[in-house]
């Protein structure tokens, strides 16, 4: 308990209650009491605990007109203040606002800005992000936590250098460190800052407005297993799809002892979340299939498909453009894009001619494998033994052709001109 | 003495001869044009990996201007081989003496004579024998040209095969087109490396022609230059009398500047690319 006495302490000025016992009736008539100290700065003068606290006491009677506490008494969060002036210095200084707000309490209590508030004293209490005597409702656009204003609120602190350097430092923290300069240039912080779009995702939508864990904890809404859960409370049709998937958590698993599934902000990204048809951007995923798929990775890369994408060509298949972007399958599931069945029509999305004849293409042939690809792996050999023989018998006869002139030249037997007969 | 030292086609004493027909030339510098144009644009796709690659492909323009221009060139090298195999057949109903075109000292036929020639070549590098005398075409040019004759015929193939899948697939299997990117790929390779180390040094780089030799252009060369590279052929019209016939003008400066000009850039360019393939080859 506190912890709540020091923080908001820290935070909300004093309001002390006239002479009103605990748990009596309470009515306006208590707020007036309060106000006749609270509402007079001239009676305000040295009361406070530090030099320049005094104008933190200063709280006019009608603070608490139009805000979602507009019935509340002061004493209904500043409890034991009813006995009146002088307050005891023993009283705590304020209530907590679970009384009230239990769930959001025990929510906030198990969340890592409840564990650094207890031990490092600056994150976020109630008070930092709803205000302390102002609240409005998270519907009303006056809110700091309005769905517009949420990720303002959350990047005043996230976005604060020192906070950054003493909580998100270390290499595994990098989406902590940029979330706040990335988050407004994503998709989702376009949507909603540009477009005013409140239905597009905030901070709180993925981390929870109140029991926000750092993603290595198992119960957080970021954790990594967790992740398709939390992105499908929106994308609810991609993550069923997802998770449906080889890539998913209940499909066999090919190669049993790889310990990480893909999950969406493996290709997406987390706080830099770009539309898919950004230039680039389907590029780039390549190399995130590569990270597991190393072998398909590198033989991708030596087909027309691949060597162009790596150019920067954007047209060429790549990837999720055969074994689409989230029900990816192996070739022996009847319902893979890249299935025997289905592969004349998958080819056909770019290639007019596609036929059964077409899908006996190797999309990831390696000439070099001569038991898996005999057909490549022959006329490989062939041209390779036709260069390097042109160039290894040329390359001698040039070799030998300068050296004949280089000595015919140190020995002066030569004419000036060297092409003379000798 | 000349005036053009620089040009081995203008070194030597005596009257210039022709060498090479208008036809001739005005294909070989298609192929000029077109060779570079395709290795440009080719090799970044071959070596996507290496560092030069994007380089490159912004210099010719962008990855889909790299794709027209190769097309552009592979439609100017049909044309130019479809010419000169058209010229040949023309030439096999019509000339009275059609057996020289595809026999004898004249043609590009390999003879006896070319593996006695590169034998004896051999023997001279190694100090063990006279310096061969050649014909009209050397062992060297024959190479050359049915290489181009060779490699126009199967790149051209595959890089039909590849430019127009969807027909070939008709009667085609899938992995033919594998088949078609592994040989239009090394083939390119082998012709690249070629051409920009081997033909140049025997045309261009070695010191009896250092550093330009310019008879592909201008079609004419000196009766020292002819004597000294193709000497048997020399000796032949001089006996036969139809030396005269071919006594040709000096080019003119116009040509000769152009001709000096073309040739150092192509020889420039091509020697970028081969430093380019050593580069990717050796990363």
């Amino acid at each position: 308990m506190f912890k709540w006495i020091l923080m908001l302490g820290c935070l909300l000025g004093l309001a002390a209650v006239g002479a009103r016992a605990q748990g009596g009736s309470r009515g306006r008539g208590e707020t007036v009491q309060c106000a006749k100290c609270h509402a007079s700065h001239d009676f305000l003068v040295g009361k406070g605990r530090k030099p320049g606290e005094d104008t933190l006491l200063f709280v006019p009677p009608t603070i608490l007109a139009g805000t979602v506490h507009d019935t509340l008494l002061c004493t209904s969060c500043h409890r034991g203040y009813e006995e009146g002036y002088p307050h005891a210095a023993t009283l705590p200084l304020v209530a907590p606002c679970q009384t009230c707000h239990e769930r959001e309490g025990r929510d906030w209590q198990a969340s890592i800005h409840a564990a650094n508030a207890e031990t490092k004293g600056d994150a976020p209490t109630c008070v930092r992000c709803h205000g302390s005597h102002v609240i409005y409702s998270n519907k009303d656009p006056r809110s700091p936590t309005y769905r517009l204003n949420v990720a303002a609120k959350c990047g005043s602190c996230h976005g604060d250098q020192r906070i950054i350097g003493t909580y998100f430092a270390t290499p595994a923290k990098e989406q902590g460190r940029i979330a706040a300069a990335q988050y407004p240039k994503s998709v989702h912080g376009v949507a909603m800052t540009r477009d005013g779009l409140v239905v597009s995702a905030t901070c709180s939508d993925c981390h929870r407005a109140h029991r926000i864990l750092p993603p290595d904890s198992i119960g957080s809404s970021v954790y990594r297993d967790s992740i398709p859960a939390t992105c499908g409370q929106c994308h609810s049709g991609l993550v069923r799809t997802f998770e449906a998937s080889a890539h998913g958590p209940t499909y066999p698993r090919a190669h049993p002892d790889t310990i990480h599934r893909p999950v969406c902000a493996d290709c997406h990204s987390a706080h830099g979340i770009v539309r898919i048809d950004r230039p680039g951007w389907l590029i780039g995923v390549v190399g995130e299939c590569g990270k597991c798929h190393e072998r398909l990775y590198e033989t991708y890369f030596d087909t027309y498909h691949g060597k162009v994408t790596r150019l920067g060509f954007d047209v060429a298949a790549k990837c999720s453009d055969c074994h689409t972007a989230h029900d990816m399958r192996p070739p022996t599931d009847p319902q893979s894009s890249v299935s025997p069945t289905h592969l004349v029509a998958t080819c056909g999305r770019c290639h007019a001619g596609s036929n059964q004849n077409f899908t006996e293409y190797y999309a990831h042939g390696d000439p070099r494998q001569r038991l898996k690809y005999p057909r490549l792996y022959w006329p490989w050999l062939f041209m390779t033994c036709l260069l390097v023989g042109v160039m290894a018998f040329f390359g001698l006869h040039t070799t030998l052709w300068v050296t004949r002139i280089a000595i015919d030249h140190r020995r002066g037997r030569g004419e000036e001109k060297t092409g003379g007969h000798s | 003495m000349t005036t053009r030292p620089m040009n081995a086609a203008d070194r030597g004493e005596g009257p210039y001869l022709w060498r090479f027909s208008p036809l001739n030339r005005t294909l070989h510098a298609l192929v000029i044009v077109s060779f570079l144009g395709l290795v440009m644009t080719g090799l970044p796709l071959k070596f996507a990996y290496a560092p030069w690659a994007q380089v490159l492909v912004r210099f010719v323009g962008g990855v889909t201007a790299a794709g027209i221009i190769h097309r552009i060139c592979a439609v100017i090298t049909f044309g130019y081989f479809l010419t000169h195999v058209g010229y040949i057949v023309y030439r096999l109903f019509t000339s009275r003496d059609r057996l020289s075109i595809v026999w004898g000292p004249n043609s590009m036929t390999p003879q006896l004579k070319d593996l006695q020639d590169i034998v004896a070549m051999f023997k001279w590098f190694l100090g063990k024998g006279p310096r061969p005398r050649f014909e009209r075409y050397s062992y060297m040019e024959k190479f050359d040209y049915w290489a181009v004759f060779w490699g126009v015929a199967i790149i051209g193939t595959s890089g039909l095969m590849l430019w127009f899948p969807g027909f070939f697939a008709r009667f085609l299997p899938g992995w033919a087109f594998n088949i078609a990117t592994i040989i239009h790929s090394d083939e390119a390779l082998l012709a690249t490396a070629f051409i920009f180390t081997i033909h140049f040094f025997n045309v261009h780089l070695r010191p009896e022609k250092f550093p330009i030799d310019t008879v592909i252009f201008t079609g004419r060369a000196t009766t020292g230059y002819m004597k000294e590279e193709h000497e048997l052929e020399y000796a032949r019209a001089a006996q036969d009398g139809t030396l005269q016939a071919r006594v040709a003008p000096p080019a003119s400066r116009a040509a000769y500047l152009w001709s000096v000009t073309v040739g150092f850039i192509s020889l420039a360019l091509g020697i970028v690319l081969v430093v380019l393939v050593a580069w990717a080859l050796l990363h």
